[in-house]
């Protein structure tokens, strides 16, 4: 009896997606392709649906594209040179979602407050023109993992300006090995984005970056993301924050399931993560754009109807008041997972649920025995001198 | 009491007592009074004035958890040692108006020091000037608890002990009021870690006003004792003696195993707690500090009530047990979860207050009264001791792990006190013993049951100490004679200055039964 109900959790869980299988490719068709091309595609099969997963730099915009279909479809990808020319998959997706790093933006944060604020002077940095190489990978059935790096600019003041940008999946539900711990599952994939030695305009004295994201969902167009921000108990992976921002799509909000970026709002200002290094990293609130011109999100949603595809914008700005700028320490570091489904919640660990367990528990045993003991220790008093008055 | 020859020799003029310029006058004793209130007041004003910046530490500064918490470890490092000879070098060498100034411009110095080590924003200088500060802050205490002795007696004792520690108290609750406010004043002028080091400079200004207020003391003192004739009376015998410890008794250890591992959940929490509230809580760093003082302000505030409540109803043990239980409780609501972190705050601080009314005594009760110094030296140096090492790891425990396993740890510290406070239940039940009678019960047992070897030092220390207030009912004062029973009560009044007021910070309770 109670084999079967273990049974029957372990196939539902299953059943709703816990663990997949994740089978990766590198530029997925083309045969001439170098490591300055970098397409990955993960095929991530679960129970009863597929998760295809792009994770492309050949266009330049760093972009992540989530396709949930039925199980046994296939993605296809034909290239020009080593540029894809499209990317079909089987079967019609019965929902995608997907992001894209299109611009960082400088800004002159005058009210040294972290918010990047119109009224101030700002620059945005395309991302267009810059070309990816790949770092390292690591594509196995137990992790998929890129790390690329773009040259902003070669030589200016001869150290190069480098965006880093890694991207990490793994099959089943865990806590990222880096700070901020974020947990990621095998429906989401973890993003982290660092800007490293950035020279900031002459002009501006209080320069600081913000990344512009593009979000897009296969929901109606009139709808909108949400942001909501909940807060947690538990800062034990990320200690000193508790609070968790999730942007979720209009889908996921009204039925729970759908595509969401989750992060805690901390960025990183040295490359040696810790609370001492710790800055605020802020979202903006949503605005309705386009796709870009050119792009591989253009190319993989050239089909669907503009009135079935959400296209938002968002900000996402660094440091808090009184640190300096980024000048102080040249580095910003940030993470989010991309993810379909219900975002992760977090849980007390083993070690929080011991240590409650044992220290309600000994002075409650310690109490009742003790109590015991003494009423056992009268009792027999009691009792001895009562017969030895007897016998007196 | 006075004694008109000695001054005639002197020279001075001779006021009568009823002026208020003579030292025996209310108005005169009220003014020493009121300097003996400030003596403290800057060394505590500044010892927390890291946790009210605590956020600005992080971010001028640049100092991860682990190094601000340093700030306040090293203050506790000298304290080990210090607290047994503290008070032995001011009745040996320096006498107490020399002794109060020394250690009056060692907090100072340490103060200065520590201000310009942020303001030049050199660590190693930080953490230097807190230990010059830690070497003169707690011998300070028992210095200025010598004045309070000198000062007053019998009943007007236990009240201004009360109200000189409670001010004190008071002084590191207003430290959490300005400092935020003085900070941001600052910040107008000054920028960077520079900006957190001039703060720092103005709050050490309060040493500064103390050490001014030590001086006049001085004055006063040495003026009081030409024309009242006082003679420094020499301590005749070191009143600790390190032998002793073989002879306490498990419930004594136990004792200080709850001084220890309950004040770990009191005074790293505060230390950390700031950034606690502003994070967990959203609170801005002032209401942040407002909710943090009201640690010290409800324990200043309460503490005579409870010191009245447990006189009536005896039974510390229970009491100790409570508190300990209602602490975990505070805890635990602001461990698991979101509820206004004043709920918690405020029934850590009266939980807090009522656990040290109902501890302290203990150790009077378990111990003999001439070993009575060292079993105090010894729980203020565990004490000490196990702050030292303790605030350190809370520092390494929120930097890898969170405020949450900060808590835990916190509540690990409560769990094994409660289990040391049920264990001192356990065996005082099971030996008959007195520590968890209500006082009607203490006195039969006084009464008729054949002394013991478990009770018989207790009692008869009960028996003493109701002499005592026999004698300051009676109005005698204790300093104009030698009689025997005079200089025991100024032995008491030596220990009790040395160790007792120390350990409780607010509590006025001296060796009751």
């Amino acid at each position: 009896m109670n084999l079967q109900t273990i049974l029957i959790f372990i196939g539902l869980s299953y059943a709703y997606g816990q663990d997949r299988k994740i089978t990766a490719k590198l530029n997925p068709g083309c045969n001439i392709c170098s490591s300055n091309t970098t397409l990955l595609y993960v095929k991530c099969d679960g129970a009863s649906d597929t998760i295809h997963q792009i994770w492309d730099f050949t266009r330049h915009l760093p972009t992540v594209i989530f396709a949930v279909t039925s199980l046994n479809s296939t993605l296809n990808v034909t290239w020009t040179d080593t540029l894809p020319k499209s990317i079909v998959l089987s079967e019609e997706p019965s929902y995608s979602f997907a992001t894209a790093i299109d611009k960082l933006y400088e800004y002159d944060d005058l009210d040294d407050n972290g918010h990047i604020d119109p009224k101030f002077p700002q620059k945005a940095y395309k991302l267009d023109r810059i070309r990816w190489h790949l770092n390292e990978s690591i594509l196995s059935d137990k992790e998929a993992m890129i790390h690329v790096y773009g040259i902003l600019n070669e030589e200016r003041r001869g150290r190069p300006e480098i965006i880093n940008i890694k991207l990490d999946l793994i099959p089943f539900k865990d806590y990222a090995a880096d700070l901020p711990h974020l947990i990621h599952t095998a429906n989401s994939t973890l993003v982290d984005v660092s800007l490293v030695n950035l020279t900031t305009s002459r002009e501006y004295n209080a320069s600081r970056y913000a990344l512009h994201l593009l979000l897009i969902s296969s929901d109606p167009a009139v709808e909108t993301m949400h942001y909501t921000m909940r807060k947690s108990l538990d800062d034990e992976h990320t200690p000193g924050v508790f609070e968790i921002i999730e942007i979720k799509s209009p889908s996921l909000f009204d039925e729970g399931e759908g595509g969401y970026l989750q992060f805690r709002p901390v960025a990183y200002s040295e490359d040696a993560r810790g609370v001492a290094s710790s800055t605020v990293a802020r979202v903006s609130a949503f605005s309705r754009t386009d796709l870009p011109r050119h792009s591989t999100l253009k190319l993989f949603y050239s089909d669907i109807d503009q009135a079935d595809l959400l296209v938002q914008d968002m900000f996402v700005s660094f440091g808090e008041t009184g640190d300096g700028y980024y000048k102080q320490h040249n580095y910003t570091a940030w993470s989010f997972t991309i993810g379909y489904g219900a975002p992760p919640v977090e849980g007390f660990s083993f070690f929080v649920i011991m240590i409650i367990s044992i220290g309600l528990g000994v002075p409650i045993v310690l109490a009742l025995s003790g109590i015991t003991y003494v009423l056992l220790r009268r009792y027999r008093h009691n009792n001895s001198r009562t017969r030895f008055t007897n016998e007196d | 009491m006075e004694n008109p020859e000695s001054s005639g020799i002197m020279g001075v003029t001779q006021e009568a007592p009823t002026s208020w310029c003579h030292p025996s006058n209310r108005v005169h004793r009220f003014i020493a009074l009121i300097l003996m209130c400030f003596l403290c007041f800057g060394s505590y004003f500044c010892y927390d004035t890291p946790g009210a910046l605590a956020d600005n530490f992080k971010d001028d500064s640049h100092l991860n958890t682990s190094q601000f918490a340093l700030l306040y470890s090293i203050y506790s490092w000298p304290n080990v040692i210090l607290c047994f000879i503290g008070g032995y070098l001011v009745d040996r060498y320096f006498g107490i108006r020399l002794g109060t100034i020394i250690y009056m411009t060692i907090v100072f110095v340490g103060a200065v020091v520590f201000a310009l080590g942020v303001y030049i924003n050199a660590y190693w200088l930080m953490i230097l000037g807190r230990f010059i500060f830690g070497i003169g802050g707690e011998s300070l205490q028992v210095a200025v608890n010598s004045y309070v002795v000198l000062w007053f007696n019998g009943k007007e004792l236990n009240m201004v002990f009360g109200l000189q520690l409670s001010f004190s108290r008071f002084g590191s609750t207003v430290n959490f009021w300005v400092m935020e406010p003085i900070y941001r004043w600052v910040a107008n002028y000054y920028g960077g870690y520079e900006k957190l080091g001039v703060a720092l400079f103005i709050a050490s200004m309060t040493c500064l006003g103390s050490l001014i207020c030590g001086l006049i003391l001085g004055w006063m003192d040495h003026r009081a004792e030409r024309i009242l004739g006082r003679q420094e009376e020499q301590a005749k015998a070191e009143p600790f003696h390190l032998i002793d410890v073989l002879h306490f008794k498990p419930v004594f250890w136990l004792v200080s195993v709850i001084c220890v591992a309950y004040y770990l959940a009191i005074f790293p929490f505060i230390a950390l707690g700031k950034l606690f509230f502003e994070r967990k809580f959203d609170f801005i760093p002032q209401d942040a500090n407002t909710v943090n003082s009201m640690v010290y302000l409800f324990s200043a505030a309460l503490s005579p009530f409870f010191g009245i409540l447990i006189d009536k109803t005896g039974r510390n043990v229970m009491w100790v047990i409570l508190s300990i239980i209602t602490t975990i409780g505070s805890h635990f609501l602001m461990a698991f979860t979101f509820v206004n972190p004043y709920v918690g705050v405020v029934s850590l601080g009266i939980s807090y207050s009522l656990l040290a009314s109902g501890l302290w005594p203990l150790v009077a009760m378990i111990v003999q009264e001439n070993q009575l110094g060292t079993a105090f030296g010894i729980c203020q140096a565990v004490q000490n001791l196990g702050l030292a090492t303790v605030i350190i790891l809370a520092g390494v425990i929120v930097d890898k792990y969170g405020y949450l396993m900060l808590e835990m740890f916190f509540l690990g510290c409560l769990f094994v006190s409660l289990i040391a406070a049920v264990l001192i239940y356990i065996l005082d039940s099971a030996n008959k013993g007195v520590l968890n009678l209500s006082p009607s019960m203490r006195e039969a047992l006084k009464k008729t049951t054949v002394r013991t070897e478990e009770t018989a030092n207790l009692l008869e220390h009960a028996d003493s100490s109701d002499q005592d207030e026999a004698d300051v009912g009676g109005g005698a004062s204790p300093r104009d004679g030698a009689s025997p029973r005079d200089s025991a009560q100024l032995q008491s009044d030596r220990i009790r200055s040395r160790y007792i007021a120390q350990l409780l910070p607010t509590t006025n309770i001296p060796d009751r039964p």
